[in-house]
């Protein structure tokens, strides 16, 4: 276990090396990295939820929806700064996550696996039925042009890299307090042992809750982050392969495995890319080309749970 | 009333459908302890199956036949040299209960994006074995046809055979035995494994009919079953996963709350409603309808 304070040093000097390549990297380098860092924090999200409190959510693209219409409603019609707007996402979410883990506490395994999976579905047509919701067009999620006193060299996407690094790295120094800390323990308790957690003095549907609502409030800030990517949100931006996607991201990071989520993030944008360039030297039609990546994600997935069920770094250690 | 016709009459045939991915999934959990996901991959891979085969030699009949023996197969195989090299391999830690499901839903991705290499990502369509055309009521055409018929007629006989097979045969003996309790089941002299295998059987054939009946109403790709799977498995879900009788209840609930609410309320409407049926359910009994009185560890 690193100390708080050691932690805090790490991921400073990470942002600031982030920060410092962000001046040397091509527009299509930063994108990337953008899309990486957002599904960093999405992964992280999964990890604490399954990994560490050990409730199989199948529907985190539901919460990262709600993150990023929260976040776009803050900013395009109550007019908010953007940055604020990525709060609001942040918390909305939360609070959403907060309700719907009173709702399904009670449930464990393939029930709370299915109502994840029911709210994925649902949720995301739903806004199609509502016109300040912006219906099928959706809505912007307009984070603007970088500050002026960066200078005429601060491109665009240097500054979606700003954001997306510097808010995943702040929600993933948050959770990785939260897990060394009492709740950390509280949620492993709940994961490995409910009974004797609860002999041990733990509320156990609470603590359920708690770890729900967080981890919901850390998917939609990662939505928030996907939709400025994306250049606003709207219904077809979260389709259930989105909750999919990034529950293979953090199962190939390994669920208990917070230190990977940027090796994860790394995989699930360059699975595609890998995928294209051997499509392209190869040649084929149409559905290969759309199918592969898909195929080459699925099939890491399996060999993932297969080979290292506990993340590629306990291959060599014994978990515990 | 023609209206108030017409919407019962498609929430039997929707949620007849619904009940054979329902009972797919609840034949595999009650054996495995496992959501199948790739249950959609399964019934899809034999829908193509189907289509080949209708455009070879222009049969429907032999399609579907092939179709549900093809999902039979497949289902046996993939618990046999898919899920229980896995179970094997990983045995205990909170990831033991988290791995199979994953790697059902890795099985997926693989089964969907091999239907692309093999068959291309384009919509094709099954051509219905009998009209579709809506019967008339009273002078007026509603949305309720031959095919639909044929479908509801279709499940009730499978529903029938499956009832009679658990009833009145030894294997169903088995089935039963097996999935109340392994270890007692073991014990009596029941090859357990093979039981299992042969319950995924019955769960690939259900999803292969299912296929077979859904495509013709719709159209082919490799994501057509995903929907399905969704509302198939918030049917089991609603009738608590273990009972066979609860997945046919939970699908018809299913069927008629979505046929009724589209008809009376929006077309749009169809997700919002499984879902509140689902937390509905849910809420008034957490372990679903039809759960077992005997509470069992997820």
């Amino acid at each position: 276990m690193i100390s708080s304070k050691k932690r805090l040093v790490i991921f400073i000097l990470i942002g600031w090396i982030l920060l410092l390549v962000s001046d040397q990297a091509s527009p299509l380098r930063l994108y990337q990295g953008s899309y990486i860092a957002t599904y960093a924090l999405a992964i992280a999200s999964i990890i604490l939820l399954t990994g560490y409190s050990g409730q199989l959510s199948l529907g985190h693209g539901a919460l990262m929806a709600v993150g990023a219409y929260a976040g776009a409603l803050a900013i395009d019609s109550a007019k908010l700064n953007p940055m604020l707007g990525l709060v609001v996402a942040t918390l909305i979410a939360g609070l959403f996550g907060l309700l719907l883990g009173l709702v399904v506490a009670r449930l464990s395994g393939p029930y709370l696996a299915g109502t994840t999976l029911a709210l994925a579905v649902a949720l995301p047509p739903l806004a199609n039925q509502f016109e300040f919701l912006g219906a099928q067009q959706g809505l912007p999620f307009d984070v603007g042009a970088g500050p002026e006193r960066f200078g005429e060299e601060f491109s665009q996407y240097q500054w979606y890299f700003w954001i997306c690094a510097l808010a995943s790295l702040i929600m993933i120094w948050w959770i990785a307090n939260l897990i060394s800390s009492k709740y950390g323990r509280i949620f492993r308790a709940l994961r490995d042992n409910p009974v004797a957690a609860q002999l041990s003095g733990i509320n156990v549907g609470r603590q359920k809750v708690v770890a729900f609502a967080i981890s919901s409030g850390a998917a939609g800030l990662s939505g928030g982050l996907l939709v400025i990517l994306l250049g606003g949100v709207s219904p077809s931006a979260f389709p259930l392969g989105v909750s999919f996607f990034v529950l293979t991201g953090a199962v190939i990071t390994g669920l208990y495995n917070l230190k990977g989520v940027i090796l994860g993030g790394l995989i699930l944008v360059a699975m595609p890319e890998i995928a294209d360039s051997v499509v392209s030297r190869v040649g084929g039609s149409e559905g290969l080309t759309t199918s592969l990546p898909d195929f080459l994600v699925s099939a890491l997935l399996i060999l993932a749970v297969v080979f290292t069920p506990n993340g590629p770094g306990h291959i060599l250690k014994r978990h515990h | 009333m023609s209206q108030f016709i017409t919407a019962v009459l498609t929430s039997l045939s929707s949620g007849a459908i619904y009940a054979l991915m329902s009972i797919s999934l609840v034949l595999v959990w009650r054996s495995t302890r496992v959501i199948n996901f790739a249950q959609a991959g399964q019934a899809v891979i034999t829908t193509y199956v189907g289509y080949e085969i209708i455009s070879r030699t222009g049969s429907f009949w032999l399609a579907l036949i092939v179709a549900v023996l093809t999902g039979a197969l497949l289902g046996a195989g993939i618990d046999r040299f898919f899920m229980r090299p896995i179970f094997k391999r990983i045995q205990s830690g909170p990831i033991a209960v988290i791995a199979p499901v994953v790697a059902t839903l890795g099985l997926l991705g693989v089964i969907q994006s091999l239907i692309g290499m093999i068959w291309g990502i384009d919509y094709q369509s099954i051509e219905a074995p009998v009209s579709t055309n809506g019967f008339e009521i009273g002078g007026s055409v509603i949305a309720f046809n031959r095919f639909n018929l044929f479908v509801l007629i279709c499940v009730t006989t499978a529903m029938i055979l499956l009832t009679l097979l658990f009833q009145r045969t030894n294997i169903g003996l088995a089935l039963r035995a097996s999935a109340y309790s392994p270890e007692i089941a073991k014990l009596s002299g029941i090859k357990v494994d093979a039981v299992r295998t042969f319950g995924w059987a019955l769960a690939g054939a259900a999803s292969g009919l299912a296929g077979m009946l859904y495509i013709p109403g719709y159209y082919l790709h490799p994501n057509a079953m995903d929907l399905l799977l969704v509302f198939g498995f918030i049917a089991a879900v609603i009738g608590g996963l273990d009972s066979l009788i609860g997945a046919v209840a939970g699908a018809m609930i299913l069927g008629f709350g979505i046929s009724f609410s589209r008809s009376y309320i929006s077309t749009e409407i169809l997700f919002p409603t499984a879902f509140i049926l689902l937390i509905l359910v849910l809420i008034v009994k957490p372990g679903g309808l039809f759960a077992a009185k005997k509470k069992r560890g997820a």
